[in-house]
């Protein structure tokens, strides 16, 4: 019995031990003198997981008696999560390098994280979802404090810490109103008393917590506040890992207690969804437009972002999960290539965050502002370039679950959103002449990813970026 | 040839110039013309069928459950779009090749060109709305490419940037409207949604589709109030204003509004928003041109005149007004690529466009005179040139109808942009050829060679032919659009030059005349508009987008200031507002619960609790009263446990009470007594509401919860019917503690000890740093007592110890089947050790003490592991605790479980984590040298002066 819940939570457990043995490992040896070699490895087994877990067939598996659910859509999840952290953490190994923070804790904490995202996104109990949840946040608290000199780090690191305190107890405690009023932790158990029209108060309040504290995980609007701060304060490699893959996790976590566990309820939960996703998509869009930075700008971006993706959860059909999923897979591509640049933007050694020192950046390096552009065209959502038919996906599934006006709204909200990315592409193309020269000669990771995903973009289009039938699948298996 | 191929050939040419480029000039320019070529050709084999009235389609699924399919369709419409597209972009091909200088980057330029060339005709050809947005947004993106093609002119990244963000942003409002129609059409396919005119039009959505598909158009097309990009635009290269600006890309917006023309016109809401923009557009663009120096400023305020023009007709939603419209739109396009031709020789030979600099040039480059007095005097509606045609239909058509109730307005306000229309065109031609010879052009202008002059040639030579022989040369092509854009029968007309005398004639000769004596007028005119104050709209475009980021960074500061009081503060407002809206939206049903009689005792802790809280809220500045009134509700809180018949908890919560008030005092001992005021007397106060308003919603949402049943019965029946037969005790919350929930508990331990040790590490690495040295130098707040140790405690400390850890002993052994267990005495146990170290001092208790507290904390994980694994070798789960009873005589017969040991590693955990967070603090204050012997020993400092020697020195002088 043991043996085959084990067995089905094997990756998370490789992962796991690995993370605990490098640590001892790195402690009682050389430290941060195997911090590159344990960047690489991490990454490395990451992607193997990755493979591992893509190339499993079996169809849905639970293990632990209902609490940890192995489908397709966690699988779909986890290969985005372990792949968007691997690419991340390669990234990041030159920078952290140069700048004296590379740490042998980071990779591992990176890696504890993706083992706490693994478990959220396969949790079928209110127990596992908030053990992966925390497992997660507490690493990402630390890592976003990983600059312990840097005030603006530590600072970022406790407002993460104690908003993230904050929305774990909405979450704990609508966990526990659900338990009360349900009789049961488990997904399957609440799903057959949270059948729309007999829902109770006291059920419907547990609901309302989980959303709220879920949506602090996802940075929706008003639970956003952390964000900007956040982004701008940690280390650039450590706001490009939270820009990806915590938000896939969170998203599918939301995703998998809202159909799992209250796919009865639909229209419950539906309008609060809707409410989330206006909100996001406005207030990320309107309050892009003034930022300098291009790190916060990125973190009103993924405000915005998360409001888009929320459209597709929103539907509460098989349609809008896909449409989430693939919105996520082609979010996270954009968001890995942008990063990668971001990462690249020095002058002198030290690193520039400033949107203005953009400035004719064409002029040196017209190929990577090619491929700049092509990101920020897509993130703007313009055809042909991929984001839009990500967010296309979305709108389609909105439209066909009855949600124009919030289709509509999101419409007017891509358009203000576009003033902002296109404002990049003006610096880049178009700004005044400049005497001080932005530097990226960045590792050719980031060259790579860079380039990668730009193409990505632009070819993507002629077959749906290769994920939409796994996106399908996975979306069938979580919405039946 | 397929339309596929016909699509697909400028995208193809688009690597050929550049591969060429090395290869030369020609080479590259003729790669280009190839490509466009054999689409032009392919295309025309498709006319006759389409001109008979076929409609010639192209299907491909390709991401069929998206809606996107590859599907191009061509009618007559498509037909004219496309042929005008591909021609014209030949000619300009052939223009640019010689216009274009050796420095320019030409292999560039025509990848360009054919990108967005390539993208135009998508557009035209798609049947699949999406398929047309995406090539709708690649015209956007490649224009912008082009228009920024000089990069060292700043009006061009101006131009460009103002482009790109109106185009832009329209476009996007566009895709919004367009999947609404896709929506209400339930297909994205151009040919079902034509189809649907009915179900569209009765649809509520209606309107924000129409309003924001006709945004995209109105932005492209540069319809007032968005005209004002256009001529920034025009600091591109010549050859691009020429076929963008003119004869192209402007003309996606119409070509939209004809697509859609069969399903959205017709309405009111159609002709007022369409025709009345089109109007004012047609006016505003004619003046202003009229009074423009710069040759393609003109050029372009006349095009967006023009476009106002179609724009105005297709609003009027009437067939004979649409033929007029498709007649007008290749007329446009004819005479206007010529004038911008013509204008770009002037510029390249006499190497300005400034018309003040200008004039007689009719001597010295005749042939471009020629040319230019022919496509001008059309664009002035000539009779016998096809302006003239086109622009008397439209008047014809304005006479016709009716303006909200008015027959005046229309032809009126068209009649006085004619007349300006006919000003600026011979001011054209009289400003720049006519007039005396000048000896000052900035170079020695002459007549250019054939590769310049021959492309607008041909294209003047079209003007006066279509004006002579409009029937036999455009009439089948006007007709077959005309039947695309109305989608139905049409009825009959006829084009012809001669339509015998009627009102439009005069009006059209009225607006001729009118514009010779504009011309005439023009100098006193142009003085008085230049001292007129005109709303610059670049000026206001500049000042709108300062405006919207100023805005939008005061919004972003107020919410995102960085305090994370603000962050909490927009939290419990948003709650409260979503509440109160719930509140007043919903309802909640009725109380099923009667409220209960409230006896004197708790309304007496009420009391109390309420009266601590609320002078904690105004006395929290005085950190150690601020500590009594938390111990006052820590109190309160434990006494309610006790009168609710919950001993366990109500011990559990006074030892902890205990224990954490000592560990926050030791705290408080290193932190200023105070706390700064640090916001004023009114964030206060409106703090304060906030506070108050959520405190008392939730109150409220806790009484509406109590007075109403539970959906379940409560979960303690199962705990109180199994606590005994499962876990072999009768205290159902030791049993939870040990067994039910084992688990938890065994986590909680776990999690306990690394909190003791994270505040061990935490002040051994502070201990490491300067930091020490502050804390060793600091000046006390208070003067010290000078008994640091009392005798008396210390004495009854240690008479307590042994009793104290027999009460421990006692709690613990108990705990099973009574209150008690080993949390509890855990925590008492802790609290005869703290006693010591309070009384004793650290030095002394320290000294005393011979375990350390890592390893303390340690076995009592194990030991509750241990216990946990056991269970396996029973064969059953993880702590799975089992019990029996046994006789040791002479003792009674007594009950062990298992659960016992899990409980004694709870307790040394307990016991180890307390002790050693207050080892840690504590030794914060101490160092090593600082060992006091005697428990009872008088510190003389408190008699010497502020500054006396360092205590450790005296400590040691004393023994």
């Amino acid at each position: 019995m043991i043996q085959a819940d084990l067995n089905v939570i094997l990756p998370e457990i490789v992962l796991a031990v690995f993370a605990m043995l490098a640590l001892l490992g790195a402690v009682y040896t050389v430290k941060d003198a195997l911090a590159s070699a344990l960047v690489w490895a991490t990454a490395g087994l990451m992607a193997l997981l990755a493979v591992w877990i893509a190339s499993a067939t079996g169809g849905t598996q639970v293990a632990f008696g209902g609490m940890f659910i192995d489908d397709g859509f966690a699988r779909f999840a986890k290969v985005a999560i372990l792949l968007s952290a691997a690419a991340v953490l390669l990234m990041s190994q030159d920078y952290m390098h140069r700048r004296g923070l590379l740490r042998f804790e980071y990779p591992l904490l990176v890696a504890l994280a993706a083992v706490g995202m693994m478990m959220m996104v396969s949790a079928g109990d209110l127990m596992a979802l908030y053990m992966g949840l925390e497992l997660q946040s507490l690493s990402l608290y630390v890592v976003a404090a990983l600059r312990r000199d840097s005030v603006k780090s530590t600072e970022a690191g406790l407002k993460y810490f104690v908003l993230g305190a904050l929305s774990s107890g909405l979450l704990l405690y609508g966990a526990s109103l659900t338990y009360g009023y349900a009789g049961t932790t488990l997904f399957t158990g609440i799903v057959q008393t949270a059948q729309h029209g007999e829902v109770s108060l006291g059920l419907l309040f547990g609901l309302i917590f989980l959303i709220s504290g879920l949506a602090f995980k996802v940075s929706a609007v008003p639970f956003h506040m952390w964000t900007p701060d956040v982004y701008e304060g940690s280390p650039t490699p450590v706001t490009a890992f939270f820009a990806t893959a915590p938000k896939v996790a969170a998203m599918a976590l939301f995703a998998r207690l809202l159909h799992d566990a209250f796919g009865g309820a639909v229209a419950d939960w539906q309008q609060v969804l809707v409410l989330l996703s206006v909100l996001s998509m406005f207030l990320g869009g309107i309050a892009a437009i003034g930022q300098r930075n291009i790190k916060r700008l990125m973190a009103f971006s993924s405000i915005a972002h998360m409001g888009y993706a929320l459209i597709g959860l929103a539907a509460g059909t098989e349609m809008g999960v896909k449409a989430m999923l693939m919105y996520l897979a082609i979010y996270l591509t954009m968001n890995i290539g942008t990063f990668a640049f971001i990462l690249m933007m020095e002058r002198d050694g030290q690193p520039v965050t400033e949107i203005d020192a953009l400035r004719q950046y064409s002029r040196r390096e017209p190929g990577k502002a090619l491929a700049v552009l092509i990101l920020m065209f897509s993130l703007a959502g313009v055809p042909p370039m991929l984001g839009f038919f990500a967010k296309f996906g979305v709108w389609q599934a909105g439209v066909d679950a009855g949600l124009t006006g919030l289709v509509v709204a999101s419409a007017v909200a891509s358009v203000i959103g576009a003033f902002y990315y296109l404002r990049i592409v003006f610096y880049m193309y178009f700004g005044d002449e400049t005497e001080e020269v932005l530097e990226t000669n960045g590792s050719p990771v980031l060259w790579v990813a860079l380039m990668g995903s730009a193409a990505l973009m632009l070819v993507g289009v002629a077959y749906q970026f290769g994920v939409e039938g796994a996106a399908a699948a996975a979306a069938a298996t979580l919405v039946n | 040839m397929s339309l596929f191929l016909i699509v697909a050939l400028p995208f193809l040419g688009v690597v050929f110039p550049a591969l060429l480029v090395r290869a030369g000039r020609d080479a590259s320019a003729s790669a280009a013309g190839t490509a466009t070529l054999l689409a032009l050709i392919g295309l025309l084999l498709h006319a006759p069928a389409v001109l008979r009235g076929e409609v010639i389609t192209a299907r491909i699924d390709w991401l069929p459950n998206l809606g996107l399919n590859a599907n191009f369709f061509l009618d007559g419409l498509g037909l004219l779009f496309a042929g005008l597209i591909l021609g014209i972009g030949l000619l300009i091909i052939l223009y640019a090749r010689y216009y274009l200088s050796r420095e320019d980057p030409m292999g560039q330029f025509y990848a360009y060109l054919l990108l967005f060339q390539g993208a135009m005709v998508g557009i035209v050809l798609s049947d699949n709305i999406l398929l047309l947005l995406v090539f709708w947004e690649l015209t956007s993106l490649s224009s912008f490419l082009l228009i920024g093609y000089w990069k060292h002119l700043p009006e061009g990244r101006q131009g460009a940037r103002m482009a790109l963000a109106v185009t832009g942003s329209g476009g996007l409002a566009m895709i919004g409207g367009m999947l609404i129609l896709g929506s209400i059409a339930g297909s994205y396919d151009l040919t079902e949604i034509l189809r649907n005119k009915e179900a569209i039009q009765a649809s509520p959505l209606y309107l924000p589709a129409l309003i924001l598909i006709l945004l995209g158009c109105f932005t492209k097309s540069a319809q007032f109030p968005f005209h004002f990009w256009l001529p920034h635009a025009m600091a591109a290269p010549t050859p691009v204003s020429a076929y963008l600006h003119s004869a192209t890309m402007v003309k996606a917006g119409l070509f939209m509004m004809a697509r859609v023309w069969p399903v959205l016109a017709g309405t009111p809401e159609w002709f007022y928003i369409v025709a009345t923009t089109g109007l004012a557009t047609m006016l505003i663009g004619a003046v202003i041109a009229l009074f423009k120096d710069d040759l393609k400023a003109l050029l372009a305020f006349s095009t967006v005149s023009n476009l106002g023009l179609i724009t105005m007709l297709l609003g009027f939603g009437t067939k004979m007004a649409a033929i007029a419209a498709v007649f007008h739109i290749i007329n446009h396009a004819v005479y206007k690529a010529a004038l911008f031709m013509t204008a770009g020789i002037v510029d390249h030979e006499a190497h300005t466009r400034d018309i003040k600099r200008l004039g007689g040039l009719r001597h010295l480059m005749p042939l471009t005179f020629t040319i230019a007095t022919i496509a001008a005097l059309s664009m002035a509606g000539l009779p016998t040139l096809n302006g003239f045609l086109s622009k008397e239909m439209m008047l014809a058509e304005a006479l016709d109808t009716t303006w909200n109730g008015s027959r005046l307005v229309l032809p009126a306000i068209a009649g006085l942009a004619a007349a300006f229309t006919a000003a600026y065109s011979f001011r054209y031609i009289a400003h720049v050829f006519l007039g005396p010879k000048r000896h000052d052009y900035p170079a020695s202008p002459h007549d250019p060679g054939p590769g310049l002059w021959l492309a607008p040639m041909f294209l003047a030579v079209l003007v006066v032919a279509i004006g002579l022989f409009s029937q036999a040369l455009v009439g089948p092509l006007v007709k077959a659009a005309s039947y695309a854009v109305t989608g139905g029968d049409l009825p009959e007309f006829k084009l012809k030059i001669w339509h015998g005398f009627n009102t439009a004639l005069f009006l059209s000769f009225g607006a001729l005349l009118t514009g010779l004596a504009l011309l005439r007028l023009h100098g006193g005119l142009e003085r008085g508009w230049n001292a007129m104050p005109r709303p610059e709209a670049k000026t206001i475009f500049d000042a709108l987008l300062r405006w919207i980021a100023e805005l939008s960074r005061t919004v972003t500061d107020r919410l995102h200031d960085g305090a994370i009081s603000r962050y909490a503060m927009i939290f419990v407002v948003f709650t409260l507002l979503l509440a109160g809206y719930g509140y007043f939206s919903g309802t909640i049903g009725l109380p099923t619960r009667d409220v209960q009689d409230a006896p004197i005792l708790p309304i007496i802790a009420w009391f109390c609790l309420i009266a601590a809280t609320a002078l904690l809220t105004f006395l929290h500045r005085n950190r150690q009263l601020a500590l009594v009134l938390i111990g006052v509700v820590g109190l309160t809180v434990s006494m309610s446990f006790n009168y609710l018949s919950a001993p366990d908890l109500a011990m559990t919560q006074i030892s902890v009470e205990v224990v954490t008030i000592i560990l926050l005092l030791l705290c408080l001992n290193f932190l200023p007594k105070g706390t700064p005021v640090d916001s004023s007397l009114g964030i206060r106060v409106r703090d304060g509401v906030i506070a108050g308003a959520a405190g008392l919603g939730t109150a409220g949402l806790v009484y509406a919860l109590m007075v109403r049943d539970f959906a379940f019965p409560t979960i303690s029946e199962y705990h109180l019917a199994n606590s005994k037969t499962g876990g072999g005790g009768t205290n159902v919350v030791n049993v939870i503690l040990v067994d039910f929930r084992g688990f938890d508990t065994f986590g909680e331990i776990i999690v306990l000890g690394i909190a003791a040790l994270v505040i061990f590490s935490l002040t051994e690495a502070l201990l490491s740093t300067r930091v020490r040295a502050y804390l060793l130098n600091r000046k006390p707040d208070w003067p010290q007592s000078g008994d640091a140790h009392p005798l008396m405690m210390v004495v009854a400390t240690r008479v307590m110890m042994p009793i104290a850890l027999m009460v421990a002993t006692y709690i613990f052994l108990r705990g099973h089947n009574l209150p008690g267990g080993g949390f509890i005495a855990g925590l008492i146990a802790s609290i005869a050790y703290v006693m010591q170290y309070m009384a004793s001092g650290f030095g002394w208790a320290a000294e005393r003490q011979h375990f350390y507290y890592h390893g303390i904390i340690g076995s009592g994980v194990l030991i509750a592991a241990i216990t946990g694994i056991g269970a396996w070798f029973n064969g059953v789960p993880f702590l799975t605790s089992d019990f029996g009873y046994f006789q040791i005589p002479p003792l009674e017969e007594f009950e062990l479980a298992t659960a016992m040991f899990f409980d004694l590693g709870v307790f040394l955990a307990v016991v180890g984590a307390v002790l050693l967070a207050l080892e840690s603090l504590s030794r914060l204050a101490w160092q090593p040298g600082m060992v006091t012997e005697h428990a009872m020993d008088i510190n003389p400092a408190r008699d010497d002066p502020p500054e006396a020697e360092d205590p450790a020195q005296t400590a040691v002088k004393e023994d």
